[in-house]
């Protein structure tokens, strides 16, 4: 069997799936007018699957503060953290993060992904157990890979079976480093987390919280749902990211045990790969500034949320759990999905399209992200388009 | 001993797999479960659930790695049930 034998299915899969047109899972922006406006294919569209929460990305003064810093300071950093990647705004931004999360310790990641990858790879080892969620992020999975970690899937938000693992663990739980999501990237729903850090004390475990998607959209100052579930006590370790609220890229890592800066020499996600560029940690120093001080955006984004979820639930579709930030429209089939998807596009509106195994429990989703920045006539366009397309999104072949 | 409680697994993992196999072909020791009996990583996981259920047991990821037969499936299960 030679290499690329391999990929003989997937190139056969995709000639099924995409008979013609635009691939869904490459699409290309090719103009983008605003936080939630773009060019795709030609055409304008409103953008309502870019995770960009509190529309941040066109904020004067995140825009300003990066310019500012790309005009002293160049374009990147050319190094790792460890060598000559940490400029003044990178420990700046570490200060203000634990600062922000009431932490002892924070540590800058070039991306969401290698931050989980680093920081759980270096936590957890042989000898340890990690217990995670089903629904967890393929950053996780692939970190739980790495650490050598005994691995251990309870299944989505499900408190019994949670703890039935832990339980079965025996004193190899006070090793256990639970893993769940603020808000889980697909379906949109909270992780049960006040009972989840109940379990943690009850067996002696550890507690980490992936606030990708929920820091700067849940709990007063936006910290996240252990904020808004009043358990950030409880939670050993948050992680999160810059490229959703935040509205740049990178990510992070805090803990209240200041053991956490020793990661900075084991983390090979940090040690070796360059660092942000310095106008990105100003933008992001910025944005953070903005989530701490504009509760509003929160206020706004929350309405935005219910208009669309309500509006789509009265048109009989079925979504997601909870109303959330993420809103995703279950569809019967793949094919369905898809033609639901160009559709949708078609009539100027990009959402994502999501298949298993990205998407939970065999799902076809099309995936809607709301923003604050999303005006009310956008969210009654979006919602007035899926109505009319409902009857051929849904209807068996 | 040791035989016949692979037997026993063996018989009851046979029933779960037949049911959450996408190809139906008989169930052997050397029948692998992702050529012969069309598993993907979802319905693998959906059936490690019932195995969990069944057996009483938590199954570790990490021994997805060497699960390619439904012997390797059987020893496996013997193994965390604390058998031979």
């Amino acid at each position: 069997m030679g290499l690329l034998d391999k990929l003989v299915t997937i190139a056969t899969t995709r000639e099924t799936l995409l008979p013609e047109g635009i691939d869904p899972f490459n699409v290309v922006i090719e103009e983008i007018y605003s936080s939630t406006e773009g060019q795709i294919d030609g055409q304008r569209v409103i953008l309502a699957g870019t995770n960009n929460y509190l529309g941040l990305t066109f904020h004067p003064s995140c825009i300003e503060a990066a310019r500012k810093t790309l005009l002293e300071e160049g374009t990147g950093t050319t190094g790792s953290r460890m060598a000559n990647g940490t400029f003044s705004g990178h420990s700046a931004l570490e200060k203000e993060l634990a600062l922000f999360y009431g932490c002892q310790s924070a540590i800058v990641f070039s991306t969401g992904f290698v931050t989980n990858l680093g920081a759980i790879s270096s936590l957890a080892g042989p000898g340890d157990v990690i217990v995670l969620d089903a629904d967890s992020h393929a950053s996780i999975y692939d970190a739980c890979r790495m650490s050598g970690a005994e691995m251990i899937r309870f299944r989505h938000n499900n408190m019994v079976d949670l703890e039935k693992k832990l339980r079965r663990l025996g004193e190899k739980s006070t090793n256990a480093l639970i893993i769940v999501e603020g808000i889980y990237s697909m379906l949109g729903d909270c992780a049960p987390l006040a009972e989840i850090a109940a379990l943690k004390e009850k067996y002696g475990a550890w507690l980490m919280v992936d606030e990708a998607h929920s820091m700067g959209v849940l709990g007063k100052h936006g910290r996240g749902l252990a904020e808004a579930v009043g358990v950030e006590q409880d939670v050993d370790f948050t992680v999160g990211t810059f490229s959703k609220s935040l509205g740049a890229v990178g990510g992070y890592c805090v803990s209240t045990h200041p053991e956490l800066d020793l990661l900075r020499y084991t983390c090979r996600s940090y040690v070796f790969t360059a660092s942000p560029s310095p106008s990105t940690i100003s933008s992001v120093r910025e944005a953070l500034r903005v989530v701490s001080s504009q509760p509003q955006l929160r206020t706004k984004l929350w309405e935005n949320v219910e208009q669309l979820y309500r509006g789509l639930e009265q048109s009989g579709f079925e979504l997601g759990p909870d109303p959330s930030p993420i809103v995703a429209i279950r569809l019967p089939t793949k094919e369905k999905a898809l033609f639901a998807w160009k559709a949708i596009l078609e009539k100027g509106i990009y959402v994502n399209l999501v298949f298993p195994p990205a998407a939970p429990a065999g799902l076809f989703l099309l995936r809607c992200s709301i923003s604050a920045a999303h005006t009310p006539e956008q969210i009654s366009y979006i919602l007035k388009t899926f109505a009319e397309l409902k009857p051929m999104m849904t209807a068996a072949t | 001993m040791a035989t016949s409680q692979y037997d026993t697994i063996f018989q009851q993992i046979e029933v779960l797999l037949q049911e959450h196999a996408q190809l139906q072909v008989p169930i052997q020791d050397d029948t692998d479960l992702i050529n012969d009996l069309g598993f993907d990583s979802l319905k693998l996981m959906e059936m490690l659930e019932d195995v969990e259920d069944i057996f009483d047991i938590t199954y570790p990821l990490n021994d997805l790695a060497n699960l390619h037969t439904v012997k390797d499936f059987v020893l496996q299960i013997q193994q965390i049930t604390g058998g031979e």
